[in-house]
């Protein structure tokens, strides 16, 4: 029993010399020291007080209905722009792959979609609020596209047989959001500027799956008599389906985790998870970092899901996308 | 009866011409076969009768009724494609049968259409796979029930058996053939292999550059190549530059050696320079049989191919090839060693072209 171990573990390292590994080495203890740490202390951290002593009072934080609220609005806001991201992003990368779009055209987009999915934070915030900000540029452009309604009669006189009093309506800027209650610093704000990384991190996911799709099914499905319609209800939608979920659930979790911009964005006032842990732990307001610990521990568990959900339907993609 | 016709088919891309004036007929229940080399146009003609491409001009007419125009699905033509397409979220049931689910058969319908094209092509059992985890040859099989499943007028093959290993590939030809010739449907099948379309087809259609060279059966485009397109293409073939001696007799001469030629040099002038060309099969060693033309020549090489074996040698100043059935009894020649060898005056084609 122990020859054929022995035999075993000298084939083993014959087949994977250590000198093979040794590239992934920084890899391993970058991932020691800035993942499995933190995740240690934020997993030990969860369940200690502040004095050390094993604990599950901070679990507590939970029944809190202000850290509901906050996980309720980080799910709310990253499934709205993992579905904003998502269906924008896949018309774009159906685009560049199954349109027809020229091939510079295709480059500049994925050029662009690798820089743009990885912009996020304070310079994104700031970006977002120096052009369609209160003050912005583009906002300041849009303020002035404005006319008066006196000069068109027509409309003057549709809206008063509507009932509306037009008097009061002298200056219109049908451009400018400002004037239908949009605001960069608010729930919509932040879905618009989430959106920028969201939808470009979609192209870069879902490209690949969308390049896999093979003419030829398209031409066997329509010498059997399928029209483009049902080509893509029976074949291109079902093969692409744990692609496009796959893509979103890593939209979701891309949205679920971020900080900085809703942080430069809305100083705070949006109650997302993220924001709030920032609070606990840095304790200029709230201070109790093991209840931050506790609420990332909640976050982790969801990305956790999130992660595995995703490979599994990568996996049934690539198996598909094998034959 | 003719059932399929492609009247003076033209298709370019941009400036370039893929195919030009391609005229063809084909009977009821015949299996022709495109043969040429890639980018001869073979599968844009095949496409072009699926509806994949639209010919630039000309027609294609099925059973009488003009297909010119007909988008691909409104056809009613089966097709297998290189790379086998089957549908890769479907099961082997599923993808066979859904062709007959588009046209809106019954569960029932479908059901027993798709046990008997599984029966068919003798993969009962796999009913329920999918596509990953069938073998190269097996999807192949998957894919000619599913286009053979709607009860097409035309079964279209594109290079069917060129991605799969050689001993499958001879399995499947025969397979493809015994079907065919089961169903009774006419068949068209695109490939670059001779020995395929030799072995499959009722009829061959030779292409290059985007004509058609000739047509014929196997036999015909084997010993009677019409071009030295042709000659080349099929088989292999010994080929040189000779000069006409006497037209009127067939007798022509290269490396000052003299040969006869049963067809004839009539139309070539006394001095003219033509191509001769000679199979390899067609010489034999002289101590075996004596035939018209007789050759001194210089064993070069003998190499074993397996059932034949093929001797190079030189006559007069130019290199040709013999190949002879490899048996026990063949008493080889010595390399570097002086044989005489012998071939008929009807082995020796002119070429034209």
């Amino acid at each position: 029993m122990s020859q054929m171990f022995a035999t075993r573990q000298r084939k083993l390292w014959r087949e994977y010399p250590l000198w093979n590994w040794v590239g992934l080495f920084p890899f391993f203890i970058f991932i020691v020291f800035f993942l499995v740490f933190p995740s240690l202390r934020l997993f030990t951290g969860a369940f200690t007080n502040q004095e050390g002593g094993l604990t599950l009072d901070n679990l507590k934080v939970f029944e809190n209905p202000n850290v509901l609220k906050a996980y309720i609005m980080s799910l709310q806001v990253s499934a709205i722009t993992a579905f904003v991201g998502g269906f924008f992003g896949f018309l774009v990368a159906y685009s560049i792959t199954q349109g027809g779009a020229p091939r510079w055209m295709r480059n500049v987009i994925s050029t662009f979609s690798g820089l743009a999915a990885n912009f996020g934070g304070v310079p994104l915030a700031f970006s977002f609020i120096a052009t369609i900000g209160q003050t912005g540029i583009i906002t300041a452009m849009l303020k002035k596209a404005c006319f008066n309604l006196e000069n068109y009669g027509a409309l003057a006189q549709f809206l008063a047989s509507g009932g509306v009093n037009v008097s009061d309506i002298t200056n219109v800027c049908p451009l400018n959001p400002y004037t239908y209650g949009f605001s960069l610093y608010s729930l919509s704000g932040l879905v618009l500027a989430y959106t920028y990384f969201q939808f470009p991190l979609m192209i870069l996911t879902i490209t690949p799956a969308l390049e896999g799709l093979k003419k030829e099914w398209y031409e066997a499905s329509t010498n059997l008599g399928a029209t483009p319609a049902k080509y893509w209800r029976d074949v291109a939608l079902p093969v692409l389906m744990p692609s496009i979920l796959g893509a979103s659930l890593l939209l979701f979790g891309n949205a679920f985790g971020a900080y900085a911009t809703a942080r430069a964005l809305t100083g705070g006032s949006i109650p997302l998870v993220s924001i709030y842990i920032g609070q606990q732990i840095r304790g200029d307001v709230l201070g109790n970092p093991n209840e931050g610990y506790a609420l990332a521990f909640g976050m982790v568990a969801i990305m956790t899901l999130t992660i595995v959900a995703y490979s599994l339907l990568q996996r049934r993609a690539t198996r598909w996308m094998k034959s | 009866m003719t059932h399929l016709e492609l009247t003076h088919i033209h298709k370019s891309f941009g400036a370039s011409v893929a195919v030009e004036d391609f005229n063809l007929t084909v009977k009821q229940g015949e299996f022709v076969s495109f043969l040429g080399p890639s980018g001869c146009g073979k599968t844009t003609t095949l496409r072009m009768v699926a509806g994949f491409e639209l010919p630039t001009s000309g027609n294609v007419t099925l059973n009488g009724k003009d297909l010119t125009y007909v988008p691909p699905n409104k056809r009613n033509v089966g097709m297998v494609f290189q790379s086998y397409a089957l549908f890769p979220n479907m099961t082997v049931a599923q993808n066979v049968g859904y062709g007959l689910k588009i046209a809106g058969k019954s569960k029932n319908e479908i059901e027993e259409r798709v046990r008997e094209m599984l029966s068919l092509i003798q993969m009962d059992k796999f009913y329920s796979r999918y596509p990953y985890q069938l073998s190269g040859g097996q999807q192949q099989r998957v894919a000619l029930a599913r286009a053979l499943a709607i009860q097409p007028e035309l079964l279209l093959l594109d290079e069917p058996l060129s991605a799969l290993d050689a001993k499958i590939r001879f399995e499947l030809r025969q397979e493809i053939r015994r079907i065919q010739q089961k169903l009774g449907i006419t068949t068209i099948y695109v490939t670059h292999d001779q020995e395929e379309a030799l072995s499959l087809s009722d009829r061959i259609v030779v292409m290059s550059q985007g004509k058609i060279e000739q047509v014929g059966n196997p036999f015909e485009i084997y010993n009677f190549p019409q071009t030295r397109f042709v000659a080349k293409f099929v088989g292999s073939l010994n080929t040189v530059t000779a000069t006409v001696v006497d037209p009127a007799k067939g007798i022509a001469s290269f490396d000052g050696i003299n040969l006869e030629i049963a067809q004839g040099l009539n139309g070539k002038n006394k001095g003219e320079e033509v191509t001769i060309a000679i199979r390899p099969e067609r010489f034999n060693f002289l101590a075996e049989q004596r035939k018209e033309n007789v050759f001194d020549c210089t064993i070069e090489n003998i190499t074993f191919l397996g059932s034949v074996v093929r001797v190079q040698m030189k006559i007069g100043n130019s290199i040709f090839n013999m190949d002879t059935f490899n048996r026990p009894s063949l008493k080889l020649p010595n390399i570097g060693g002086k044989e005489q060898v012998t071939c008929s005056n009807k082995a020796v084609l002119v070429l034209a072209g």
